[in-house]
Order: structure tokens, then C-alpha cells, then sequence
């Protein structure tokens, strides 16, 4: 039972920092998070989140093609390539948007107020895995991130599962936009040229495995071969996206949409498109667009959904040893709402506040909360003050915020497998994990906290264990480091 | 203190001396070292590793044959970027294991993952690893080149990661301000802190050397040391690709080349200590035996396994080739996988740490029937 409302914020957020309001009536505060926009605030609460820092899908494709077309002309002139190298760099620096959304992710993290809302927002961006850094991704997760996940939160689950799987970002991921109906036009001309066409069931497979009902379900191949019919068609590589929409606008190819916008959100090319009727796990689906919406609503409905996802969600905010029952009360609710998110988290957190079972944190979720339950003035950029614009020679912004996510292996722009960060303790504890983990308490520390290390035992009720420790440190840094790397602060 | 691994390299030979068989080892035991190079995702086998002389690959694949591969005998030919390891392969210090999986045939890679670690039939059935286990018998240590520490190794009486941190503006942390943090924690996280705190992290490295390049050259060369690591585990990421995988050159040879060039490292920075070495590989699912849509492979069930060290006296391609006609496949697409892989993963325990083959399947795989094809791979 969470009756420390410090420790609660930290079960279910970020933790308080010594400039939040303490909110009378914890309940109806979180609450009011799930129903309510908050606003997000500006680099090192400084205003508002800059609204040019917001980037819609449109001007995240244009930058990116802007830049790469601006690559392919210096590419084809005559110049050395010392001075090629540094004109596509500088292009590189201009166009980039991720490092914006990187900032917006500690930003909020750290300031803004819907500190339930942001982790929900970490558990679903790691439960919908896309892995970037091909160069090209890193400009359409954020899109994810913040215009899908984040605004679905308290959606129905079947909204944001249809968003998230016909996003470009995971079209591109899980190589959809490769897959193409055996019987397609596309596949058929290819096949005359000599050429393979046809599907590959990356994400079909993931879709299931991962996203939805789980192996549990036991599906056969067969019905992954007709997810990833069902799937054909849809996506087309992050790089080439403003170029293949004209090329296919040309054609007259693309089934009824002819904004770009509207494209790219629904990113269907019926030339590619498997025909005919397909079926999944019983079910038949008809041809054409409408069939993924109509496959993905079955797969948010099925009761094996249900239950990997409840089970996920628990272990995620209570811990691994969640019991059987904490489950259920999530399943029972996600069951009688039909998988509406809004019940679903109000239900997490019922039995997360009763629970006594601990969650070892996330590396970001303990880093986060280290710098903003500590009040240290970890992000020193601001707008005036140089914010983004202080890149080094290396194309990385001078306080490194990838670069430290990177580094503590727990970064959401990072390459890496589709199943996403694990939810297992052992997974995180190894000593080059805790070796991060000091160092980063220390380079917080010289980041100027509020709070010491003796306070921050305090207000969060530490063990007298613990409390002793601290004692025993020289010097308050580490007093403050070890506090911060206690199993006090490190479970919750 | 006398460490466990002393105790054992005393005792072991005065006990045999005396008559009396130690239990569980099949000789006296040597100072054999292992290495895992675990492939993140699935290497294609027969990308890698052609059956050439079996006509049925060129019907089944169109495009996904390098167009040169060397030829090791009438049925299999290897990559042509494997360049190190088939100077190995001539050399007699390395073998080839192929038409072979861990016993999973469900094609999910998280599945075969956690199968292809924890060595067990059913996955997500155990919390510790085949490697961490066969340690734990032989009384062993080792190092994972990560930052976490993988499930393969965990098990082991003592196991130990390294990862050099590249975080600006901070030094690795003092011995008494770690101990301190050590007196508040407990279980797992109270041990990993522990040998923080002894130092078992080694010195300072270099920057961000941190690819698999490295970290091969720097298992090697601590592996080398006295009372250094005899296992360690590397892994390479990426072979989890579905589109556009390449033939002769493209996306999966350019893997082939790093992992080529891993063996290559390990064996110069291991120097003297290569003859005492076995390498393998593993991979967490097979590939489909024809091409997918997308000039990829998707997930299948047998794949190939690679071997290198010095521990191997006759190279072998080590095979019982169920062919690629369509009959002939399992589920009549993905290459069958006659051997079990947990078979070489024994193998190469046994020749490492001199534990008895029954042994090894007895207690570290639990299951009697996994066949012994240590002759087969190291002659």
C-alpha cells in the first residue's frame, strides 16, 4: 500500500520534485491525468513545449526529403569528399527532428505534470517496438511516439493497434513495405522482369507474437502467411516516402487517397495489395484496405489479447511477482470495457496502489526520477540559451541525452529487437548496469540537486538500513549517490 | 582464500591419482576455454554454408547463392567472405555443424531465443543458461562482452560482464562508496555489486571500443590471462534482417564478414591459449529454405552452426543432409534439422571442460537422448 505520496508518484510516474505542487487528493489527481491535456512544458520548465518543436508527419517527410535530395545532388558533384562529407553533415544537423523528440522525452519526463501518463507512454513505445537508426526511422518515431501513442492513451486498444501497425515507422521496421501479394500487379510486372516479388510475414508475425494474442493463442504458420496477406500492400520505405507517393500518385496506383497527408497515414498501394479473400485464425477478411482494420480490430478483441497485455501492464507497474489476482482485477476490466485504455490504466492503478510487490525501475524510469525527485538541473540547454542548437563536430548535442540513454541501454531510438526492453530484474542487473547506474548518480549530482541525499531518504521513507548507509558516505556526493543507488530507490 | 577454480585444478589430478574417478569428468580436467558467439536473430545456413552439390538448392533459390562460394567438399561450398575461417577450416582448427537446430520448431524468435540460452526444450521454462549451468558443474568462470548479463551464461558460480562505459565527465566509481551501496541491497543485485566492487571490471579502456570487433579482441586477450575467464560470450547483432538479405555481397555477407573477422581476432589475441579454445556460434531460428518476397528469408527451423579453435584436430563438415526437395523439408519449407544442436554444445563442453558426455545431458540439458558427436567435430 502506497500511503507516502512521494513513493506513490514513483510506483506509478516520476516521482515529486521540490518545485511540484503536491496534488491533495492523490486518486482523483491521477485521475484527472488520463482524462485531461496537460500541457507539456518548455526546455527546463521554461514556458511551453515550443509548438515549432511539435512536428507533424508531413514536415517530418519533407525535412527528411529535403535533406536527402539535397545528399543525392551534393553526392553527384565534383568536389572532394572531405567537402562532401561536411555539406551532407551540415544538411543532416538542419534536417534531423529526433533530437527534438529525444529532448521532449526527458523533458517530460522530468517537468510535466501527467507523470502517469508518461509512463504509460514509455510502456506502450516499448510494448510497440520500433527500433531505429537505419538513418532513416529515427525521423518518424517521434510521430509514434507523441501523435499516436501518446494522444490514444485513453483510447480503445483496437484504435491505437490499427494506428500503430499501418504507421510508417513499423510498416518500415518490420519490413512490410518489402512485402508484396504474390498476386499483386506489382509482383506479377516484377516477376516478368525476371525479379522476386512476394511476401515476407516480418510483421505478421510480430503482430501476433508480440503485439496481440502472444504463442498462447496458438496460431499455425498458415495464419501468419494470411496476416501477412492481409498486410501486403501496405507501407512503402521511410527514405523513399515522398518519392514513391508521386511516382504512385502518377500511376494512379494508390486505392482512393490522393493527399499526401492522407497517404501517409494509411500508407495503402492497392498494386501491391494481395487480392482475393484471406483466413485468419477462422475468420475470413475481403480484399482491399478495409481488411487490416477489420483483422486488427478481431486480434484487439480476442481474449488471449486481453490477457497478455493485463499481464503485461502489471508486471510493468507492480513487478515481475504480480499475483494472479492483480492480473485479473486488469483483465476483468479490460474484458468488461472491451479494451478501453482509459479503464484499463484506472484499473493498473487500483492494484497498483494496494500492491506490496516491488518493480525493479527501467534504467530511464530510475534515471528520470533520480533527476526529478532530486531537483537537479540535469537539462541545462534552454531556448535562449543555445538549446539544440549546441551540436558538437560529431553530429551529437553537447549534453548528449541519446548518447545517455544509449549508454544506460535503454534507448527508444536505439536499433534493436522487436520484442523491446525486458520487464525481467535479472535482465538489468549486471555489474556494467550498475556501473552506469553510479556514474550517472554522480554526473547528477554535479548537475546541482536540491535535495540531498539524507533528504531524499526521508521523503521517501527509506529503510533504516539504508538511512545508515547514507550516514557512512563522505562527503554529500556520496551521501547522494548512494541513496540513489539503494534498493530504496532502485524498487519501488 | 583459496578461489573454487584453484581448489579444482589442485585436487582434481591428486584425487585421480589416488583411484578415485572424480565424478561427472571423463578425464582429468583440462584448461579448455569456450566461446559463444550468439548470432541476434538467424543466420541464414544456407546462405552462409550452400549445399552446392545438391541440385534442389538452385531450384529452391533463385537468388539467395553467393555466385562464388569455395568449395569444401562435393556437397558444401562457403561463403566467400568467410575468408579467415576457411584458412581455419584448412588448418584443421575449425568445423561446420549443419542441418541443425535447438530442439524448437515454433519460428518465434523470441522463443528460440530464450530455447537457444537456456537449452531447454520448453521455452521460458528456467531462469539460468546451458553454458551457466555446464559452468556451474565444472566450476568455472567466464565474462559476457555486454551490458547486460544474457540468460546463456547465468548459472555460472561466477560469471562477469564487460562493457566499457563511455559516459562524459565520469570515472569509474571507488571501491568503498560501492561497498557502501552493496550493504543496501540484497540477492542478485548485492552480488553483481560485489564484484563490482572487487575490481572484477577490468581496467581503463579505451572509448566506445565497443564492437563486436573489440570486445572479441578483448575477451581474447583477458581470456589469455592467468586466472583469466574461460568462457565468454559475444554476440553480433542484426542478423534478424528480412528484406534484401544479399547473396554475394548485400546486408548477411557483410555479417558474415564481422563474424569472420571475430574468429579471426579471438584466435590472434588468444595466442597460445587458441589451442585450449573452442568458438561456436548459435543462431535463434533457421530460415525458410526458399526466398520470401522481399529477396529475404524468413523464420525457419534448421540453420548452421561454426566452430573454430584449437581444441578441433580434423576439420569436418558434420552433416546428416536431409536435402532440399520439397518432401524433404520440414513442413515442406524450412531446412529439417536432423542434429540437435544441444549434441555440439555438448560436444564442446566436453572438450573443454572435460565433463563426461552422459553427464553434460544427464544434468545440464536433462535429457538422456541427446547423441554424442564429439568425435565427429573435433577428430
Amino acid at each position: 500500500m502506497y500511503k507516502n505520496k512521494h513513493q506513490w508518484a514513483r510506483k506509478i510516474g516520476f516521482g515529486f520534485s521540490p518545485n511540484d505542487d503536491i496534488p491533495l487528493d492523490i486518486n482523483a489527481w491521477n485521475i484527472e491525468q488520463l482524462n485531461d491535456e496537460f500541457p507539456s512544458f518548455g526546455l527546463n520548465k521554461v514556458g511551453l513545449w515550443p509548438e515549432k518543436y511539435n512536428f507533424s508527419i508531413k514536415q517530418r517527410f519533407e525535412r527528411l526529403d529535403k535533406h536527402i535530395t539535397y545528399r543525392n545532388k551534393v553526392q553527384a558533384e565534383n568536389i572532394d569528399r572531405q567537402e562532401k562529407n561536411k555539406r551532407v553533415r551540415a544538411s543532416k544537423k538542419e534536417a534531423d527532428v529526433d533530437k527534438y523528440d529525444v529532448y521532449k522525452l526527458w523533458n517530460s519526463a522530468i517537468y510535466d505534470n501527467d507523470i502517469f501518463k508518461q509512463r504509460l507512454l514509455h510502456f506502450w513505445t516499448n510494448h510497440f517496438t520500433v527500433g531505429g537508426s537505419n538513418g532513416f526511422r529515427n525521423y518518424v518515431i517521434g510521430d509514434l511516439i507523441y501523435n499516436v501513442i501518446y494522444k490514444n492513451l485513453n483510447g480503445s486498444f483496437d484504435d491505437l493497434l490499427y494506428l500503430v501497425t499501418s504507421h510508417p515507422g513499423m510498416l518500415d521496421y518490420l519490413d512490410n513495405q518489402t512485402s508484396i501479394g504474390e498476386n499483386s500487379k506489382e509482383a506479377k510486372s516484377l516477376r516478368k522482369k525476371g525479379k522476386i516479388a512476394g511476401l515476407n510475414d516480418n510483421l505478421a508475425r510480430e503482430l501476433l507474437e508480440l503485439h496481440t494474442v502472444s504463442p498462447a493463442r496458438k496460431y499455425s504458420e498458415t495464419d501468419i502467411r494470411n496476416t501477412a496477406k492481409v498486410l501486403a500492400g501496405w507501407g512503402v520505405f521511410v527514405g523513399d516516402f515522398i518519392e514513391e507517393f508521386n511516382n504512385h500518385k502518377k500511376w494512379k496506383n494508390i486505392s482512393g487517397n490522393t493527399k499526401f497527408e492522407e497517404f501517409v497515414l494509411a500508407p495503402y498501394v492497392k498494386g501491391r495489395a494481395e487480392p482475393g479473400k484471406k483466413v485468419v485464425m477462422g475468420k475470413t477478411f475481403p480484399s482491399g484496405p478495409k481488411a487490416l482494420r477489420k483483422l486488427t480490430n478481431m486480434l484487439a478483441k480476442d481474449d488471449f489479447t486481453a490477457q497478455h497485455l493485463s499481464k503485461k501492464l502489471a508486471v510493468h507497474f507492480i513487478g515481475e511477482n504480480a499475483s494472479k489476482g492483480e492480473v485479473k482485477v486488469i483483465y476483468d476490466t479490460w474484458k468488461k470495457s472491451n479494451g478501453d485504455l482509459a479503464a484499463v490504466h484506472r484499473a493498473t492503478l487500483k492494484v497498483a496502489q494496494a500492491t506490496k510487490n516491488k518493480k525493479f525501475l527501467w534504467p530511464s524510469t530510475w534515471m528520470f526520477q533520480s533527476i526529478r525527485v532530486s531537483g537537479a538541473r540535469f537539462i541545462k540547454e534552454n531556448e535562449s540559451g543555445g538549446g539544440f542548437g549546441r551540436i558538437q563536430d560529431n553530429g551529437r548535442p553537447a549534453y548528449e541525452p541519446l548518447g545517455i540513454l544509449d549508454e544506460i541501454g535503454h534507448n527508444f531510438w536505439a536499433s534493436r529487437q522487436p520484442d523491446g526492453y525486458s520487464e525481467k530484474k535479472l535482465d538489468w542487473v549486471s555489474t556494467e548496469h550498475l556501473d552506469r547506474r553510479i556514474r550517472i548518480a554522480s554526473r547528477i549530482f554535479r548537475a546541482g540537486p536540491s535535495r540531498s541525499g539524507e533528504e531524499i531518504a526521508d521523503l521517501l521513507d527509506f529503510s533504516d538500513r539504508t538511512k545508515l548507509v547514507i550516514s557512512k558516505g563522505r562527503g554529500s556526493e556520496e551521501k547522494f549517490i548512494i541513496a540513489l543507488c539503494s534498493s530504496d530507490f532502485m524498487e519501488v | 582464500m583459496i578461489s573454487r577454480r584453484h581448489f579444482l585444478s589442485i585436487a582434481a589430478p591428486a584425487l585421480a591419482l589416488s583411484g578415485y574417478p572424480v565424478h561427472g569428468f571423463t578425464k582429468e580436467p583440462i584448461e579448455g576455454r569456450i566461446i559463444v558467439i550468439m548470432l541476434q536473430g538467424g543466420m541464414d545456413g544456407l546462405l552462409a554454408i550452400p549445399p552446392v552439390g545438391d541440385d534442389n538448392l538452385f531450384k529452391q533459390r533463385k537468388a539467395l547463392v553467393a555466385s562464388n562460394p569455395l568449395k569444401l567438399n562435393p556437397l558444401f561450398g562457403i561463403h566467400p567472405n568467410f575468408r579467415n575461417f576457411s584458412k581455419m577450416l584448412k588448418s584443421n582448427e575449425a568445423s561446420i555443424v549443419h542441418a541443425t537446430s535447438f530442439p524448437y520448431t515454433g519460428r518465434s524468435h523470441f522463443e528460440g531465443q530464450n530455447v537457444a540460452q537456456s537449452g531447454s526444450k520448453l521455452p521460458f521454462s528456467t531462469n539460468t543458461g546451458w553454458l551457466g549451468r555446464a559452468m556451474d558443474f565444472a566450476k568455472i568462470t567466464g565474462k559476457a562482452l555486454s551490458l547486460d548479463a544474457p540468460l546463456l551464461i547465468r548459472g555460472a558460480p561466477e560469471f562477469d560482464n564487460f562493457y566499457p562505459a563511455s559516459i562524459e565527465k565520469t570515472r569509474s566509481p571507488q571501491t568503498a562508496l560501492i561497498d557502501l551501496i552493496k550493504e543496501t541491497h540484497d540477492g542478485d543485485v548485492m552480488i553483481a555489486i560485489d564484484k563490482l566492487s572487487r575490481g572484477s571490471m577490468s581496467g581503463p579502456s579505451r572509448l566506445r571500443a565497443r564492437d563486436p570487433l573489440s570486445l572479441a579482441t578483448k575477451a581474447g586477450e583477458s581470456m589469455r590471462e592467468l586466472n583469466g575467464p574461460r568462457v565468454a560470450v559475444l554476440t553480433i547483432p542484426e542478423f534478424d534482417d528480412h528484406s534484401s538479405i544479399g547473396s554475394t555481397t548485400g546486408h548477411h555477407p557483410e555479417l558474415f564478414t564481422l563474424l569472420d573477422n571475430v574468429f579471426y581476432n579471438l584466435k590472434i589475441a588468444l595466442k597460445e591459449q587458441w589451442d585450449n579454445t573452442i568458438v561456436l556460434t548459435t543462431t535463434e531460428f533457421g530460415r525458410t529454405v526458399q526466398e520470401n518476397g522481399s529477396a529475404g528469408t524468413d523464420h525457419g527451423y534448421g540453420s548452421v552452426g561454426l566452430l573454430a579453435g584449437g581444441l578441433i584436430n580434423k576439420s569436418s563438415v558434420v552433416a546428416n543432409w536431409p536435402g532440399l526437395a520439397s518432401k524433404d523439408l520440414y513442413e515442406k519449407r524450412d531446412l529439417f534439422a536432423t542434429i540437435d544442436y544441444r549434441s555440439v554444445c555438448s560436444a564442446c563442453i566436453e572438450a573443454a571442460f572435460g565433463l563426461d558426455h552422459d553427464f553434460i545431458i544427464e544434468k545440464v540439458f536433462e535429457d538422456k537422448k541427446i547423441a554424442r558427436v564429439y568425435e565427429h567435430i573435433f577428430g
